[in-house]
């Protein structure tokens, strides 16, 4: 599904060069379930950032089932990000303005999904995360792991081909780390594709296969027996 | 998408209430503020405006000539031969309605009797205004001699209905009229207001000089509407081409002048229009925008400042989907609900406190002389505040990138906005010290004034009209008011002892070089005790006295007038006025009697027992006032029933004399202030901002050892460096304007030097208290509070 072929990235500052991807080559097929490691600063949030079109590479190609993004403008590429793909971010990213409701809508209203619709889809969600008493309440009043829930649903509501997870337990303790895990499982066992930056080994231990990066290289990849094993 | 975007506005402003309310509230005070000094300025505007066809409206004025062909003097006034002169000859013209001036004239129902402002008016003066007959018939109301039309409240004040139509009242005690019309009430902002109109006819048995026509005699109003599309230049080179034909005496001119001009354009220098009261008119507009500015720069820079907080829901509605028109559009939103609620709050202040301000500036403004057009006009005023005030922070945060956003890289403290954001705190202050240093200038000024002698003790002294009977019986009245012992003297005169100028120029004096005099006189013609009651300071001779019957032909002179006649001993030397040789007997020292602001006319006393017009009385000291009012109260009711008494302190009088800057003084300590105010609010929700930005630093910098001053001193500074910038700029620009401005009276006091660092210091003062009060509040917070936060 995700073909991307020498990415390079450089972030200038006045005084320094840093090249954040030097060249990286990645597939991901559909219903893959991938996980980025590697040290900081080897360039793993940026791959993930340019996956997610929120951030311009200098060169090479990144094809989506057959288009090419890179050549898109800001509109084209805002409109392809709503309509396939979904965030998770470490830090959850919820409009604390809004209540778990209204956060997990927002995306549908930008996809101009009509009114009754919307209500389907937000709550069949909600029940599926088994948040539906917490429908009401705003962010703050929510612990890390419902918050991170929230945050999981509003990336799912649009039932996007592809999920990005950036870091998703690194607030979290590991009981609720866990349950995010499993979410992001059972989603994968549906057929969305996800790609997710991590630290964790543990958490890695999840996905299918396993891409380490360093200064910008892949420098090797590793397919996930155990998990593979247990799919079949 | 708007109901979750109004959602998120609503929910930011609850969340935020410091912001919100200095937001709101700032600008409801600003608009608010804004709304009252339009409304004023509307009233003046529009001044003599209501007709349908005011445009075509005229009035005459009279240009006096003075030396070297100049015009010397400009007023509203005409003769009667002009009006029908120029109806046989001006073939635009299509009304022309002589009046008098109008005075307060005694009026009665039979019963009870009330001095009302009447008016005399040719027919015409219908059909140039569009009164509103509730009653009776515009075209024939005012033909027969003895017919009134009434205004609505008159009528309701004489028979307590509108329903009076062909009743009988009784004007002046002399005359019974039949009413023929009801109208409903004038504005205030009417030049010819009445509370009853009398036909012209009638005047001309009421005072005989309206009847005789002539060119000389210029104590009439002539009004003329001219067929649309006239030329007034034309027109009025027409009126001087009749003039000549007819006028053989050529000191004088008259010229047609647009009637709703007069009011705001009143001041004339060489016969032409100068300004006038605009000049106020164009300073109130300047400080209504002004103060809404203020208000809408509070309201950018609270934006603007919280953009990094903000700059994270922009991140994440961008990853979600939202393209960068839908921000713009959620922002702008943003902006104008917030002008709206302030709107809506400012219309709320406006009503609350319209009556106090009227009460101030004492008159009757109401939020209805808004007309449609003027609402169009504030629905533009807060849509173009919405859009200044939202535009700034809609393209500024939504041109955020989102992964910046979301890792928190954005610091509002790009070059482009803080420096903006001082530039515009800077803008107020300087706006609020200049408007402290006007303020104080346009005091020390009023004080100036009213601390200028005007000649005499105002304090014992009384006056009242001579109405009715009083004018026969004075030595009747005098001889019991000073039996009583509530009156030590009193005389009567033609006019009050503070007047407008009798102004006349027919005099000659021995030696005098020219052939005919340009310099105008002022006229005051009385009988005994002037001198003796007003206690005006006689520096020469003596005062008019029943000893010697040669008084009749003797005046007194003021010393500016001494000064011109250029006589050494001027007792016993004679001028020559109109013909009559007259003896003077008396010098007097001059007096304030018109304008305080500008020296007066000098001034020839006459003596005449026939002219009369007002009494004025000096009371006795040595009884309580209370019961000095109640014996004259009782003399002169018994003397002249058919009266109402009306008894005016001189003092009271003379205060009036200062309403016009008082006005001014008011209006800029008032809205100085709400400047001021608003200026502060802005700086104290820039100042919470900024300490809530920087708690974590602080707490840092607490743990390391930094004392709550240096803390306060680190927040305070840089605002307190941008007041100083304010200062730098407005003071040489204040002292220059205000210079300007004082440059235009006569007597005017100085710019003292400690008006400046007052202002300055001052600011500074209120700018630091209002910083302090948060720093200090920030400062003090547990420092584990502080890194805890984030």
């Amino acid at each position: 599904m995700i073909k991307i072929e020498n990415l390079e990235k450089v972030y200038k500052t006045e005084e320094v060069e840093t090249t954040a991807l030097n060249g990286i080559n990645l597939h991901v097929a559909a219903g893959e379930f991938v996980s980025i490691m590697g040290p900081s600063g080897c360039g793993k949030s940026t791959l993930l950032n340019v996956m997610g079109l929120l951030d311009k590479p200098e060169s090479g190609s990144y094809k989506f089932i057959d288009t090419e993004l890179l050549t898109l403008n800001d509109r084209e590429r805002s409109n392809f990000r709503k309509k396939n793909m979904g965030f998770v971010f470490q830090n959850f990213n919820l409009i604390d303005e809004l209540t778990v409701f209204e956060n997990i809508e927002l995306p549908l209203i930008y996809n101009k999904i009509p009114a009754a619709e919307r209500k389907q889809l937000v709550n069949e969600i909600i029940e599926r995360m088994n948040i539906v008493n917490r429908s009401g309440h705003f962010p703050q009043q929510l612990s890390g792991g419902q918050q991170q829930r929230v945050a999981v649903a509003r990336a799912l509501v649009t039932k996007p081909k592809l999920v990005l997870a950036d870091e998703p337990t690194g607030n979290l303790d590991s009981s609720h780390g866990n349950e995010v895990m499993e979410l992001l499982c059972e989603l994968n066992e549906t057929g969305t594709t996800i790609v997710m930056v991590t630290h964790s080994s543990h958490d890695a231990s999840f996905s299918n296969r396993i891409i380490n990066l360093k200064d910008g290289h892949v420098i090797s990849e590793k397919i996930n027996k155990s998990r593979n094993e247990e799919l079949i | 998408m708007f109901k979750l975007n109004l959602k998120i506005a609503l929910r930011n402003l609850w969340k935020n209430k410091t912001s919100s309310f200095i937001n709101v509230i700032g600008l409801a005070i600003g608009l608010a503020a804004c709304l009252m000094l339009l409304l004023y300025v509307t009233y003046e505007w529009n001044f003599d405006k209501q007709g349908k066809e005011s445009a075509n409206v005229f009035t005459t004025m009279t240009n006096i000539f003075g030396d070297n062909g100049k015009t010397a003097v400009t007023f509203e006034g005409s003769t009667t031969a002009f009006g029908p002169a120029i109806k046989q000859g001006l073939p635009k013209l299509k009304y022309v309605a002589r009046m008098d001036y109008g005075g307060k004239n005694l009026i009665a129902n039979g019963q009870n009797a009330f001095k009302c402002k009447s008016k005399f008016a040719e027919p015409d003066i219908l059909k140039m205004y569009d009164y509103q007959f509730i009653q009776g018939n515009p075209n024939t109301a005012l033909n027969s001699p003895n017919s009134v039309i009434v205004t609505e409240s008159t009528a309701k004040l004489l028979f307590g209905t509108t329903d009076v139509l062909n009743k009988i009242v009784r004007f002046k005690d002399q005359f019974d009229l039949n009413i023929t019309g009801v109208i409903k009430d004038q504005p205030d902002n009417s030049s010819n207001k009445f509370d009853y109109l009398m036909p012209w006819s009638l005047y001309e048995t009421v005072d005989e000089s309206a009847k005789d026509l002539n060119w000389s005699n210029y104590s009439f109003i002539t009004l003329i509407m001219l067929k649309n599309g006239a030329n007034l230049d034309l027109v009025n080179q027409k009126i001087a081409q009749i003039e000549k034909k007819n006028n053989t005496d050529n000191q004088q001119s008259q010229v047609l002048f647009p009637l709703a001009k007069l009011h705001l354009y009143g001041q004339f220098d060489d016969g032409k229009s100068v300004g006038g009261a605009i000049e106020q008119i164009y300073l109130f507009v300047g400080l209504a925008f002004g103060i809404l500015l203020i208000a809408c720069i509070n309201f950018m820079n609270m934006a603007t400042a919280k953009s990094e907080k903000r700059a994270k829901e922009v991140g994440i509605k961008k990853t979600i989907g939202a393209n960068r028109s839908s921000l713009i559009i959620q922002f702008l939103t943003e902006s104008m609900m917030l002008t709206f609620i302030a709107v809506v709050f400012s219309i709320a202040l406006l009503e609350l406190f319209l009556p106090t301000f009227n009460n101030l500036l004492s008159i009757k403004l109401d939020i209805s002389y808004f007309n449609s057009s003027s609402w169009f006009g504030i629905l533009g005023i807060v849509i173009v505040t919405g859009l200044i005030a939202g535009s700034y922070p809609a393209f500024y945060l939504s041109s955020f990138n989102p992964i910046q956003t979301l890792k928190r890289k954005i610091k509002s403290k790009g070059f482009f906005s803080v420096s903006l954001r001082q530039v515009l705190v800077v803008g107020q202050f300087c706006f609020a010290i200049i408007l402290i240093i006007s303020t104080l200038v346009i005091y020390k000024q009023i004080q100036y004034i009213k601390n200028r002698p005007v000649g005499f003790d105002v304090n014992a002294l009384v006056e009242m009209p001579q109405d009715g009977e009083l004018k026969t019986k004075y030595d009747l009245l005098r001889s019991e008011l000073l039996k009583s012992g509530a009156v030590t003297s009193m005389f009567q005169s033609s006019v009050s002892l503070s007047h407008h100028g009798r102004n006349f120029s027919g005099i000659a004096w021995e030696g005098m070089l020219k052939a005919t005099n340009n310099q105008l006189f002022n006229r005051v013609i009385t009988t005994y005790d002037f001198i003796k009651t007003n206690g005006i300071k006689l520096t020469d001779g003596r005062d008019f006295s029943e000893n010697f019957a040669s008084d009749t032909s003797a005046v007194m002179v003021s010393a500016s007038a001494v000064k011109i006649f250029g006589y050494k001993n001027p007792v016993g030397k004679t001028i020559t006025i109109f013909g009559d040789k007259f003896n003077i007997i008396g010098v007097f020292d001059d007096y304030v009697w018109d304008s305080p602001y500008k020296s007066n006319n000098p001034m020839v006393v006459f003596f005449d027992q026939k002219q009369t017009g007002n009494i004025t009385m000096r009371l006795n000291e040595s009884n309580s006032l209370q019961s000095n009012i109640e014996t004259i109260s009782r003399i002169t009711k018994a003397l002249n029933p058919a009266y109402p008494l009306e008894i005016n302190f001189l003092n009271n009088v003379y205060a009036e004399k200062y309403n016009a800057e008082k006005t001014l003084g008011i209006l800029s300590n008032l809205f100085g202030g709400l400047a001021i105010f608003v200026s502060c609010l802005g700086l104290f929700g820039l100042v919470t901002y900024s300490a809530e930005q920087r708690t974590k630093e602080f707490g840092v910098r607490k743990v390391l050892g930094a004392s709550l001053f240096n803390l306060m001193q680190l927040l305070s500074l840089s605002f307190m460096k941008m007041i100083v910038v304010s200062m730098i700029i407005a003071i040489p620009l204040s002292y220059f304007l205000m210079n300007k401005w004082l440059i235009k009276f006569e007597f005017h006091t100085e710019i003292s030097w400690w008006i400046m660092p007052l202002a300055g210091f001052g600011t500074l003062m209120m700018a630091l208290i209002t910083v302090s009060f948060q720093a200090y509040k920030t400062a003090k917070a547990n420092p584990v509070d502080a890194l805890k936060y984030e």
